[in-house]
């Protein structure tokens, strides 16, 4: 069966408000609530709409009735927490506002270091106590995973083996990574919020601590205190808004049935290849016509095989593919000469939001409004957050107009 | 053995219906895995019908034990309430079972030097008894 082209949300629903938290590495006295209210109040004020214009909620692990109660928002007629980051909550929400579930949802995601992110964090005794209550991390999911650890093949574990399976079979070495590391922290370097600002050598690189061979801790996202928030609603009713609405061309999720890390087939059977096939399904644009691009690099080999499924090469090609586009004046991808790639320094160097990060940056650039690091004219963003079993998230995105 | 007996044997583990038969099987050293009655195909971790024709007619049978590494990572990091060796390198693989392509379980390899472990090796299964832990599946070369 062919994909379906159907998309009567196409460019109907808009981001028109833009709300972060600052991304810390040595933050203190915040909650994973204080956090998402910092961004949901700046999301609220951005668009210019308050607690009354609200009705719609959905956010990541902090419940939205504490968001609603915590910010006095007095009716909703729709909220929802999915698990996965980000591309669930938007399109959730896009799903929502079009139907008329909603007319304006407050959408949020936050990050928050937990005590072994870190020293400083396993410092702070009040973080320690923030674990309370959470379940060994996937088993609570259910997915099939019961136990975790190091003899699980499970979350940073399991990249790390995939990573490991891509640079066997297709011939690349470490350094190949390193182009994404390095792009990301050449890109962070103009970003004021981004955590890690230095340059990155390819000397530094390939000398960094080895955490999970072949990922070292160039290759795994920087853990932060941190959240950001989206207002979404119609694009009718974006226009009297404040801000230059973000139009929402095409989403779409994407999970196959071998969703769990080492019972995944093999990366033509990743949830990123449904992905970029219902979303250029779904879109009137092409690759052709995007300007800015968002692969997500939790870890960096994830965004080598972005490269491959959105259609810039062919599979195993990725590293190839970022080597040729690698710009060595500016230590940077620029594909094509032209379209930047993660031009805020993505998860590796901003700071982990898993994507939320990647889609308030796309949405800055769309608007214009992305200070030293604006791209010229940038018109069309594609952004696509997570991985390869069960968050894989891809959205068009475009200017109004 | 009672239910209750079952998962005191696992502390921390997700024990439940579906997969008890799993770890009762690692109790006696065996491993089990779900077999469809109707179209023969496995299935791992263990759910309560065959993803390939929808039966709920599945049987947990023993399998060989033999495979091939399809994943490989070797971990410097990791909590030292593991018990493993994370200055040498503790190797984590993904092995796929000889009954079946894409029938895979997760473990470390025991007694071999990570710097020399290779994608594509050939490997058996161990039944590991873990201190605090109940046991586990892990792995040992073949040759």
């Amino acid at each position: 069966m062919s994909p379906s082209r159907r998309n009567p949300a196409r460019d109907q629903v808009a981001i028109v408000g833009l709300g972060r938290s600052p991304y810390g590495r040595d933050r203190v006295g915040c909650t994973p609530g204080s956090l998402v209210l910092d961004a949901a109040i700046a999301a609220a004020r951005d668009a210019g709409v308050g607690a009354a214009d609200i009705d719609g909620l959905c956010g990541s692990t902090v419940a939205t009735a504490y968001v609603q109660a915590a910010l006095g928002i007095g009716r909703v007629s729709w909220f929802a927490n999915p698990a996965s980051v980000i591309g669930n909550q938007i399109v959730a929400a896009v799903a929502a506002v079009h139907s008329g579930m909603c007319e304006t949802a407050l959408v949020y995601h936050n990050a928050y270091r937990m005590p072994f992110a870190s020293r400083s964090a396993g410092r702070d005794p009040m973080r320690r106590r923030a674990m309370l209550g959470l379940a060994e991390t996937r088993s609570a999911w259910g997915t099939g995973h019961a136990e975790s650890g190091a003899n699980s093949m499970f979350g940073a574990n399991a990249y790390a083996a995939w990573a490991g399976r891509y640079l066997h079979d297709y011939g690349y070495g470490r350094d190949t990574l390193g182009l994404v590391a390095i792009n990301s922290r050449t890109n962070a370097g103009r970003n004021d919020n981004a955590v890690y600002r230095d340059p990155l050598t390819m000397q530094d690189y390939l000398a960094g601590r080895m955490v999970r061979d072949p990922l070292s801790v160039y290759d795994m996202d920087i853990p932060v205190d941190a959240a950001d928030a989206f207002i979404i609603t119609t694009t009718e009713r974006a226009r009297d808004l404040a801000q230059p609405p973000v139009l929402i061309h095409a989403a779409s999720l994407g999970s196959t049935d071998y969703g769990i890390e080492e019972q995944l087939l093999d990366l033509n059977h990743a949830g990123q290849v449904v992905v970029a096939e219902r979303l250029w399904a779904k879109s009137e644009l092409e690759l052709a016509d995007v300007d800015v691009f968002y692969p997500y690099e939790g870890f960096s080999n994830i965004a080598l095989s972005w490269f491959e499924n959105v259609g810039y090469c062919g599979r195993g090609e990725g590293g190839a593919f970022v080597r040729q586009h690698w710009v060595e004046d500016q230590q940077r991808i620029l594909i094509d000469g032209r379209i930047p790639v993660n031009t805020h320094g993505g998860s590796l160097s901003e700071g982990g939001t898993q994507g939320a990060g990647h889609l308030y940056e796309a949405c800055l650039q769309l608007r214009g409004a992305a200070g030293i690091r604006q791209v010229p004219g940038a018109s069309v963003a594609l952004v696509t957050p997570g991985g390869y079993y069960f968050n894989s998230q891809g959205f068009l995105l475009r200017r109004d107009g | 053995m009672t239910h209750d007996e079952l998962l005191d044997a696992f502390p921390g583990v997700r024990v439940d219906q579906d997969n008890a038969a799993y770890y009762r099987g690692l109790l006696e050293e065996r491993v089990v895995v779900n077999r469809c009655d109707d179209c023969a195909s496995w299935h791992h971790p263990a759910r309560s019908a065959c993803p390939r024709c929808w039966s709920r007619s599945l049987t947990p049978t023993a399998v060989a034990g033999t495979g091939t590494i399809v994943l490989l990572t070797v971990l410097h990091q990791g909590s030292r309430k593991e018990g493993a060796d994370f200055n040498v390198g503790h190797p984590l693989v993904a092995v796929e079972l000889d009954e079946q392509p894409g029938l895979r379980l997760g473990g470390t390899v025991l007694g071999a030097d990570p710097a020399t472990l290779q994608l594509g090796e050939r490997v058996r299964v161990v039944v590991r008894r873990l201190e605090g832990r109940g046991p586990r599946v892990d792995f040992e070369r073949m040759s």
